[in-house]
């Protein structure tokens, strides 16, 4: 009896010592990105054990060594004849990080697995909640809308993080190693980390972003990750389509179809954050595009915003109506 | 416990409160009224997952114009719906909805094995929720708004869907979880007998109004002035022998009722059963129930 009264004091006088919310938001990511590499993810863990291999074979082992690394100067003189030099014919650079976001027939890269990745990452991660109501319990918490959206969007941004930036990351390195490991590399090289990283976080965030858009519009998590993939495809093949046709007849407008793609959007923020043009590779040739970085820019606010802006909005109106 | 002020609440041109004013006291509280009569949507003000239209409202002394997310370190919530996610274990999901509050994983693990204890789930604690029985689901679902230690915590409807037998032990359940984790309660349902096995007080709300706020001893303890009669033979005879004597009698389909005026009535009542060759099978002071006080403030 004395036994059983002091479990229920001790019951009773619980102190929970509840932490602050920017730990509760980042302790429920780095948790459920840690359940990414559960054995019930096999799917997950397969594509990243394919991206780092793919990666570890092309850009590392036959990679061209450190002399062409990180951008060479290329042209697109293998499509025309040896004497010609007319306006068709363009040089441009091309850089080991923003190729190896690129399609597997553009020479990169492994944009198909990215995509794939965010798509069964994303698919189920918003939701879930909504189809099983837990939604409504996690908040009640004491956490908001948003602290519960930047808690969904940790571990989709931090799995991508792991297959774009740190990828990269890896290759600089083993170039700096080909290059003798000499510390006048590391130091000449400084500004490519920041641009690795910062473009890693670009990719990452927009893929992220629109992936838990589509889980939380269309909650069963197979229709979401499948919506996302055709619609990053989707809109990246009709903008080529219509670009090629537009520019084959010389009309004008051509570069902002593909503002329409976000993978096309992102690519020119990478080009950009490299301070290169942005080259489109399409009818076999790359083409200029003519598109200023605070447009991109504007577009991917946009894009950003407006899929907060939407999440925010079904999650309310979830609770509203149960 | 819980003050709103003139508080409004529209969903397009639907008033679900309508300048809805209560002081709910400290204790177990049960907000009763019919479907759709706006209980949820107060249980969701105040716990600020919605915003009032108009009005004021104070919870444990905050109000909730700001600080919506931290008053709720200080309540525990177990919505009506089955929220709880099929593909977790017991405890999974209850350290989870733990750390979620704002628990280290050492203090959820050990106030879930503790609830669970209380709960009387042993070895089903480990298999999935999917598994588990519309009880055990309700229990888990109760666990979960307790795990953090809330001084209140909001019931939404919490036997909805049991059977007689779950529903009794859900409510034992409710009364001894909070009962050793001294927690405050605020039970919002559409059944009578929840709130007179759980609360202390009732609000009873009707489009969006509040009709009656009452201690719920006082309503179950009050004594009618009525006499409940169950005889056999010519019930005519027994009532006309009793309109002889000014003294009415209603069938109520069980039993007749009869006015109790002073101890001479139970006189007068075996008198004309006497008189009109019937037999008095119960004679009884009747209770006011609930029941009646309900349907007649409802109707």
């Amino acid at each position: 009896m004395k036994k059983k009264a002091q479990v229920s004091d001790r019951f009773r006088d619980f102190d929970a010592n509840l932490t602050t919310r920017p730990w509760i938001v980042l302790g429920m990511g780095l948790r459920r990105f840690e359940k990414f590499f559960s054995t019930k993810n096999k799917i997950i863990m397969g594509l990243v054990v394919i991206i780092y291999l793919w990666t570890l074979a092309f850009d590392v082992l036959l990679a061209s060594g450190s002399e062409n690394y990180p951008c060479v100067l290329r042209d697109n003189g293998d499509f025309f004849d040896d004497d010609y030099s007319g306006p068709l014919m363009v040089e441009f650079k091309d850089c080991g990080p923003l190729t190896y976001y690129g399609d597997l027939f553009t020479g990169g890269g492994i944009r198909i697995l990215i995509v794939s990745l965010a798509a069964i990452a994303s698919g189920g991660m918003i939701g879930n909640d909504m189809t099983n109501k837990s939604l409504h319990l996690y908040l009640s918490r004491p956490i908001s809308r948003i602290d519960y959206l930047i808690a969904r969007f940790i571990p989709v941004f931090l799995l991508l993080l792991l297959v774009t930036a740190v990828p990269n990351l890896i290759v600089a390195a083993a170039m700096w190693s080909d290059g003798g490991l000499k510390t006048e590399w590391i130091t000449g090289h400084k500004w490519l980390i920041v641009n690795i990283f910062v473009q890693g976080i670009f990719y990452s965030a927009a893929y992220s972003i629109i992936g838990l858009t589509f889980s939380t519009a269309l909650k069963k998590e197979s229709n979401a990750s499948g919506a996302f993939f055709l619609f990053v495809y989707g809109t990246s093949i009709i903008a080529e389509l219509f670009f090629t046709i537009l520019k084959a007849f010389g009309i004008d407008g051509a570069d902002g179809v593909l503002l329409i793609s976000v993978s096309h959007v992102l690519d020119m923020i990478s080009y950009a954050i490299f301070d290169i043009e942005y080259y489109v590779q399409a009818g076999f040739a790359p083409w200029k595009v003519d598109i200023s970085d605070t447009e991109a820019g504007a577009v991917f606010t946009i894009i950003f915003t407006g899929c907060c802006g939407f999440m925010y909005w079904m999650i309310l109106q979830m609770e509203a109506n149960k | 416990m819980i003050k709103a002020t003139n508080v409004t609440k529209k969903y397009g041109g639907l008033k679900a409160l309508d300048d809805f004013s209560v002081d709910i006291p400290e204790g177990k509280i049960g907000v009763l009224g019919p479907n759709g009569a706006g209980k949820s949507t107060f249980v969701k003000i105040a716990l600020g997952l919605l915003t009032a239209t108009s009005g004021e409202i104070t919870v444990l002394g905050e109000k909730l114009t700001k600080n919506t997310t931290n008053i709720r370190k200080k309540i525990g919530y177990m919505p009506e719906h089955d929220c709880v996610p099929d593909e977790m274990t017991g405890v999974e999901f209850l350290i989870e909805m733990g750390m979620v509050s704002g628990m280290s994983l050492a203090g959820a693990t050990e106030r879930t094995h503790e609830i669970l204890g209380h709960l009387r789930m042993g070895e089903e604690k480990y298999r999935l929720i999917g598994e588990y029985s519309g009880g055990m689901r309700q229990k888990v679902k109760l666990a979960q708004g307790l795990i953090h230690a809330p001084e209140l915590i909001f019931l939404d409807e919490p036997t909805s869907g049991l059977d007689p037998n779950a529903r009794r032990e859900m409510l034992e359940t409710i009364n001894g979880l909070t009962e050793v984790s001294n927690t405050k309660v605020l039970l919002s349902t559409h059944i009578l007998q929840d709130v007179e096995m759980v609360c202390d007080t009732v609000i009873i709300v009707k489009d969006g109004k509040l009709q009656m706020q009452e201690n719920v001893e006082k309503i179950i303890g009050k004594k009618s002035n009525f006499i409940q009669v169950r005889i056999g033979g010519p019930v005519e005879d027994f009532i006309s022998e009793l309109k002889k004597k000014k003294i009415t009698a209603e069938d109520d389909g069980r039993a007749l009722i009869i006015p109790y005026k002073n101890d001479s009535t139970y006189d007068q009542i075996i008198d004309a059963t006497v008189k009109s060759n019937c037999l008095l099978y119960e004679m009884e002071r009747t209770t006011q129930s609930m029941d009646s006080v309900y349907q007649e403030i409802i109707e």
